[in-house]
């Protein structure tokens, strides 16, 4: 083999051996690519479904809000019509005052309020009662309870064996209307006032107002 | 003669040498060239994320103030509706209140 032969060799393996650097050196180039965008894409999804999740919560967040507001609205508009009711009844008594309420005087209604207030204060007892009843200021210029009907109520109620006496009370009370009756003593008092009974019945009240109210 | 033949084959490895140290170069090149590729995909990757991190984010409260909007709407015309009824309803849920409040049920 003669020296041109060698260098061409030399060179051919050379070149040979460029060629293979190289070759690899891209496909490394490629592989570092190929990896990096399924990486990527990879990523990408993940992402995609963790911000997915992310906006489907916030979109349930928004729901259960409006939700919750929506039924504070209706529950607005419920509250606003039974204190409109409750209202309205409070107001209704001014005129109940003037001219009963079904059939019913006011007069009538006030000894029946005093009835109650009598007997809850002697029930189980066997003992002689003194009582007296207490009216508001307008009650009592009204003579809506007169001592005439203390003495016919007390001879009903000592008719069922427990000896009841009631007089009128000289002391006033500040309310719309209805009665106190309290022992002489001061130890007992069954507050039969309108606003007292409204907060006694609040309960049932309320339950019968909704059905009332809110049935078609 | 021998002399000059040593001399050609030297000048033959030289010249290899430099052409595998240029390959080896251009190898440094190739793959700096393909991180720099990969280190810009990934910043557009990230700039890409961002935006549809918005979009998403976009896409479901629209979604959701749609419904929100729809829900309130139906409240209100209940609401109403039961203000109607109510108002309907109100003489008569006055006397049943003044009823238990005067005693005479």
């Amino acid at each position: 083999m003669g020296a041109k032969e060698i260098v061409d060799k030399i060179k051919d393996e050379a070149n040979a051996e460029c060629e293979k650097i190289l070759s690899e050196a891209k496909e490394n180039a490629e592989r570092i690519s190929k990896e990096a965008r399924e990486e990527i894409e990879l990523q990408k999804k993940k992402f995609i479904e963790a911000e997915e999740r992310k906006g489907v919560e916030e979109e349930e967040r928004i729901v259960r809000a409006a939700r919750l507001n929506a039924r504070k609205v209706r529950w607005d508009a419920e509250e606003e019509m039974i204190g409109k009711a409750l209202d309205e009844a409070m107001d209704r008594i001014k005129e109940v005052k003037r001219g009963g309420f079904k059939g019913n005087s006011y007069s009538n209604i006030l000894t029946g309020l005093i009835k109650d207030a009598a007997m809850s204060i002697i029930a189980g007892s066997s003992a002689s009662s003194e009582l007296e009843v207490m009216l508001s200021e307008g009650d009592a210029d009204a003579s809506f309870v007169t001592p005439d009907m203390l003495k016919k109520i007390s001879a009903e109620i000592s008719a069922g064996g427990v000896n009841v006496r009631l007089s009128l009370s000289n002391e006033r009370i500040k309310s719309a209307g209805g009665i106190i009756v309290r022992g002489k003593d001061g130890k007992i008092e069954v507050n039969n006032t309108f606003e007292q009974r409204m907060a006694r019945f609040s309960t049932s009240l309320r339950e019968e107002i909704v059905k009332n109210l809110f049935t078609k | 003669m021998a002399v000059e033949a040593l001399k050609l084959i030297r000048g033959g490895e030289e010249e290899g040498r430099k052409l595998i140290e240029e390959a080896k170069e251009s190898v440094a090149k190739i793959i700096k060239d393909a991180e720099e590729e990969v280190k810009k995909l990934k910043e557009k990757a990230r700039v890409d994320e961002k935006n549809l991190a918005v979009q998403i984010s976009d896409k479901y409260a629209k979604e959701g103030g749609e419904e929100e909007k729809a829900i309130m709407k139906d409240a209100e015309a209940e609401a109403e509706k039961l203000k109607t009824t109510a108002g309907s309803n109100l003489d008569s849920t006055v006397n049943v209140v003044l009823e238990k409040i005067l005693g005479l049920v």
